[in-house]
C-alpha cells in the first residue's frame, strides 16, 4: 500500500473514531496496521507499517487512554448479527463469532479474534456493508 | 429502461458511463478499491461501495463483492466498461443468474470472440477474410510445419491473448522454438491458457477497426472506421483517429460491409469493434472486441452518436433509433492518450501524486479523464490518465487543434506522453496520413540513436 492509500484509509478510520469517542483506533490486516489517535495533543493521524510498530501490550498504555481493535468486513454484503446479539459493553472471554456478512448467499463469519470487551457496535441487523467497513470495536 | 446501474470499473471510463447514465435519468453505483477511495468516479456516482484493497484481483476483479454491491444497492444492470471484467463471460453469466442485466453481448458471443482461434474459425465460416494460418497447434513441430506451409514471417499468438501478450513474431525458422516457448509461458502466466495458433505475419499493415452497434431486434449498423496504427512496440495504441486517412473509398466500403456481415453472422448484440489489418488492397479480420473501446470518442465526435447511451438502450431491449441511412460522419477526430509513462524509457509506467493538472479546452476539444491536481496515481492500474480528443472539419484542422490543446496541457508530478505525442503529430510522415503499425516502433528506434 502506498502512503497515500494508507492516509486515505486513516482518514476514513478517523470518522469512526470521532463517532465512537475513543482515544485511539487500530486496524490490522495482512499488509498493514493503521492506528488513529484523537488529536487532543494536536498530533496528526499516525500511520505505521506493521513491522515498524508491533502491537502494544495492555501494560504499555498511557494512563486513561483507551485502545480498541476494529473488526472490519472483508466482503461486500448484508450484516447478520449473532444471536443473541452482541451488545456494547459485553465481555468476550474467548474468540467468538460476532456476526456474519452474507454475500451472494454465502455466510462470511466475522470473529472477535480473541477476548476483550465490545466497546462499539457500528452496524445494525440487515445493514449493507462494504469491504473494510468497521463493524465492531473491541477493547483488548 | 434501467433505474440503477452499477459501474464495474474505475478511471475515466467509469466517469464516462456515469455521465451517460445520469443523462438518461439512471441512478449510478460506483465500486472502488481502497487505493481509489478519493477517485473522482466515486464522487460522481450516486452511491459507492469499496470492494477490496488496491490489487485488482481482490477489488476490480472480485466478482462476488461486485455482484453483491449491485444486489444490495438495488441495481438492475451492470456496465463493465473496458478491461477488468468487460470480456469475462463468466461474470456476464453470474450477473444474469442474479437477475442483473450485463450491458454487453451474450456470454456465448463473448466466449466465442474471446477465444481468438474460435473467432477466426467462425469468421472463416462466414466468409470473412482472415490471415492465412492455423487453429490451435498441439506442439512446436506442428507450428513449424504450418509456418513452412504459409511461409515466414509468421506470428505466434495466444488464443486467450490480448494487449500484445503471448504474441511473438518469428522471421526465420531457427527462432521458432524459442518464440514458441516464450509466447506459451507468457500466455500461461497472463491468461492461464498457454494454447497458441500460427498466422501469417503481415508486414507493417495498418490497424483499422470498424465500430458496430446491433440491437436485439436484428438492427445492425456500423459507425465507420477508426485508424489505430500509431501503436507502441507493445502494440498498445497511442493515437487514434476517425475516419482513416488516405483510405481508398472502395476499400472503406468493403471494410464496413465485412464488419456488418460479421456482426450478423455471430448474432452479435450491443456495441462492438471489428479489428482488421489492412495491407494494400487486402483486408484481414484480426479480432472482435466485445466491449466499448478506449478510443470510442473519435467515432462519437464525427457521428454525433453517444455510444455508451446506445449500449445501455440496447441492453434495456430498445431497438436502435436510427438506420444506416441516418448515419453520416462529419469532419475528422483525433485522440491522444495521456499516459503516466516515460516515452524516453520504454514507456515505463509511473505512479505518484499529480502536483499540477491543467487540461485544455476551447472549441472542438473533449477531455475524458478522472484525474485532478493532487490526485494520486496508484501503482496497481493502467497508466492512462486522460484522453484528449480534437475534432475539426478536416484532418489537418483536427491535428492543428490537437497541437494547440497539447500545448495547453500541464501535468506535473509524473512523466507523461503529452510532449511525446505532440512531437509525433509534427512528424511529416504522420502528417501525410496512412502510417502502418511499424511506423512508431521504427520512429522510436531512430530517435534513440545518438545523433
Amino acid at each position: 500500500m502506498t502512503e497515500d492509500v494508507i492516509a486515505a484509509r486513516a482518514r476514513a478510520l478517523a470518522g469512526a473514531l470521532a463517532e465512537a469517542g475513543f482515544a485511539r483506533l487500530r486496524v490490522r490486516d495482512r499488509e498493514t496496521e493503521i492506528e488513529v489517535r484523537r488529536a487532543n495533543h494536536a498530533a496528526p493521524a499516525r500511520v505505521a507499517p506493521a513491522p515498524a510498530e508491533p502491537p502494544r501490550t495492555a501494560g504499555e498504555r498511557a494512563p486513561g487512554e483507551r485502545m480498541a481493535d476494529v473488526v472490519a468486513s472483508d466482503v461486500v454484503g448484508i450484516v447478520r448479527l449473532a444471536r443473541p446479539a452482541i451488545f456494547e459493553g459485553q465481555e468476550l472471554d474467548e474468540d467468538r463469532e460476532l456476526a456474519y456478512v452474507e454475500t451472494l448467499g454465502i455466510r462470511n463469519p466475522v470473529r472477535s479474534r480473541g477476548s476483550g470487551r465490545v466497546v462499539a457496535v457500528f452496524v445494525t441487523e440487515g445493514q449493507p456493508v462494504e469491504y473494510g467497513q468497521a463493524l465492531f470495536a473491541i477493547d483488548r | 429502461m434501467f433505474k440503477k446501474v452499477l459501474i464495474a470499473n474505475r478511471g475515466e471510463i467509469a466517469l464516462r458511463i456515469n455521465r451517460a447514465c445520469h443523462e438518461l435519468g439512471i441512478a449510478t453505483v460506483a465500486i472502488f478499491s481502497e487505493a481509489d477511495r478519493l477517485s473522482l468516479h466515486v464522487r460522481h456516482a450516486d452511491e459507492a461501495f469499496c470492494v477490496g484493497p488496491g490489487p485488482v484481483v481482490r477489488s476490480y476483479l472480485n466478482i462476488p463483492n461486485i455482484i453483491s454491491a449491485a444486489l444490495i444497492s438495488g441495481c438492475d444492470a451492470i456496465h463493465p466498461g473496458y478491461g477488468f471484467l468487460a470480456e469475462n463471460a463468466r461474470f456476464a453469466e453470474i450477473a444474469a443468474d442474479h437477475g442483473l442485466v450485463f450491458i454487453g453481448p451474450s456470454p456465448a458471443v463473448i466466449n466465442a470472440m474471446g477465444d481468438k482461434a474460435t473467432a477466426r474459425r467462425l469468421m472463416d465460416e462466414a466468409g470473412i477474410p482472415t490471415t492465412p494460418g492455423s487453429g490451435i497447434v498441439a506442439s512446436v513441430d506442428e507450428a513449424r510445419s504450418i509456418a513452412e506451409k504459409i511461409g515466414y514471417p509468421v506470428l505466434l499468438k495466444a488464443t486467450a491473448g490480448g494487449g500484445g501478450k503471448g504474441m511473438r513474431e518469428v522471421h526465420v525458422p531457427g527462432d521458432l522454438a524459442t518464440a514458441y516457448a516464450t509466447a506459451q509461458a507468457e500466455a500461461e502466466a497472463s491468461f492461464k491458457d498457454g494454447r497458441l495458433y500460427v498466422e501469417k505475419l503481415i508486414v507493417n499493415p495498418r490497424h483499422i477497426e470498424v465500430q458496430v452497434l446491433a440491437d436485439a431486434h436484428g438492427g445492425v449498423v456500423h459507425l465507420g472506421e477508426r485508424d489505430c496504427s500509431v501503436q507502441k512496440p507493445s502494440h498498445q495504441k497511442l493515437i487514434e483517429e476517425a475516419p482513416a486517412a488516405e483510405l481508398d473509398p472502395g476499400l472503406r466500403t468493403r471494410l464496413h460491409e465485412i464488419a456488418t456481415n460479421a456482426t450478423r453472422a455471430v448474432r452479435y448484440t450491443n456495441a462492438g469493434t471489428l479489428e482488421f489489418l489492412v495491407s494494400g488492397d487486402d483486408v484481414y479480420f484480426m479480432e472482435m472486441n466485445t466491449r466499448i473501446q478506449v478510443e470510442h470518442p473519435v467515432t462519437e465526435l464525427i457521428y454525433g452518436v453517444d455510444l455508451v447511451k446506445e449500449q445501455i438502450r440496447i441492453a434495456a431491449g430498445e431497438a436502435l433509433g436510427f438506420t444506416q441511412d441516418d448515419l453520416h460522419p462529419h469532419g475528422h477526430a483525433i485522440e491522444v492518450r495521456v499516459n503516466a509513462e516515460d516515452p524516453d524509457n520504454n514507456f515505463a509506467p509511473a505512479a505518484g501524486t499529480l502536483s499540477t493538472v491543467v487540461f485544455p479546452g476551447g472549441p472542438g476539444i473533449r477531455v475524458d479523464t478522472h484525474v485532478y491536481g493532487g490526485a494520486v496515481v496508484p501503482p496497481f492500474y493502467d497508466s492512462m490518465l486522460a484522453k484528449i480528443i480534437a475534432v475539426g472539419r478536416t484532418r489537418e484542422s483536427a491535428i492543428l487543434r490537437m497541437e494547440r490543446a497539447l500545448g495547453e496541457t500541464r501535468i506535473e508530478g509524473v512523466k507523461t506522453t503529452v510532449d511525446f505525442c505532440r512531437e509525433l503529430l509534427g512528424e511529416p510522415r504522420f502528417r501525410a496520413g496512412g502510417v502502418g503499425v511499424g511506423w512508431l516502433p521504427e520512429f522510436l528506434a531512430r530517435r534513440a540513436q545518438p545523433v
